[in-house]
């Protein structure tokens, strides 16, 4: 080969190792983020830890196929999701068949009945333990507690929810709403029990 | 104005921030003027944040932080 013909090949091969090492630095800065959403996907810290060092070796050999540019985050969640649902995690196509409250309003006019007839927000939600939340939210069906745990608690948009969990965005937002109404519902029963 | 069944249903959408400009106008008129909704607005604010709040993980550990930076291709 001669000089001229290696010298694009070796300008090609440092760009694309430039290239590789940024994204590699850019995926492991948003390492927290991952591990973080992967602890709520799944039961135990050993579970979640296990899901993302395969994320991580996963995304580490397709790097190619990311788009710079485009949104990293969900990227290597959409990754996490498949993973997650490759280890046996069966997407959930039943829907919840319990009967929900119709109002939006029920969780406050519950704690604020059983609350010796305060109104005051802060005392309301007081009502509620972090045990009730806990409780809860591991009772929300996973399909509906995946959109909660994406929008709710790791502040996605619903367009990065819908991407990450390979949905349409509408099916983001029924699971949202119904997924609310769920984890309301549980939490009342938690804190003051199910009876009217 | 709406009234406090609407404004009951569009009190999710109202905090996600995704109502139209005419919606969000109406629902803020209405949450200016209901006690009732307010309270309960302001009840869905701090409900949210309690939630996350009740449902923080430990951080990742540091062993794993490890482990995934050997997982970077070594350069040639």
């Amino acid at each position: 080969m001669s000089e001229t013909t290696r010298e694009p090949d070796a300008r090609r091969l440092a760009t694309d190792a430039r290239d590789r090492v940024r994204f590699e630095e850019e995926a492991l800065a948003l390492s927290d983020q991952v591990y973080r959403v992967a602890r709520h996907f799944v039961g135990s810290r050993e579970e979640a830890e296990d899901l993302v060092q395969e994320t991580y070796a996963r995304a580490f050999r397709s790097w190619r196929s990311f788009t710079p540019g485009t949104n990293l985050r969900a990227w290597l969640l959409r990754i996490l999701t498949n993973l997650n649902i490759d280890r046996g995690r069966r997407i959930q196509r039943q829907p919840e068949s319990r009967p929900l409250e119709e109002g939006d309003y029920f969780l406050y006019n519950k704690l604020e009945a059983s609350s010796d007839g305060t109104s005051d927000e802060d005392r309301v939600v007081q009502r509620l333990s972090q045990n009730d939340v806990v409780t809860a939210l591991s009772e929300v069906p996973h399909d509906f507690r995946d959109v909660l745990v994406l929008v709710d608690i790791g502040d996605f948009t619903y367009a990065d929810a819908a991407q990450i969990l390979d949905i349409p965005i509408g099916t983001v937002m029924s699971r949202l709403h119904r997924g609310r109404r769920i984890l309301k519902q549980a939490m009342a029963e938690s804190a003051v029990g199910s009876e009217p | 104005m709406c009234n406090c069944d609407e404004c009951e249903q569009w009190m999710q959408p109202y905090m996600d921030r995704v109502l139209t400009d005419a919606e969000r106008a109406e629902a803020e008129m209405h949450l200016d003027e209901c006690a009732y909704c307010r309270r309960r607005y302001r009840f869905e604010q701090h409900l949210r944040r309690f939630v996350r709040q009740a449902v923080d993980v430990e951080p990742m550990p540091a062993e794993l932080k490890h482990k995934l930076a050997t997982l970077r291709t070594p350069l040639q």
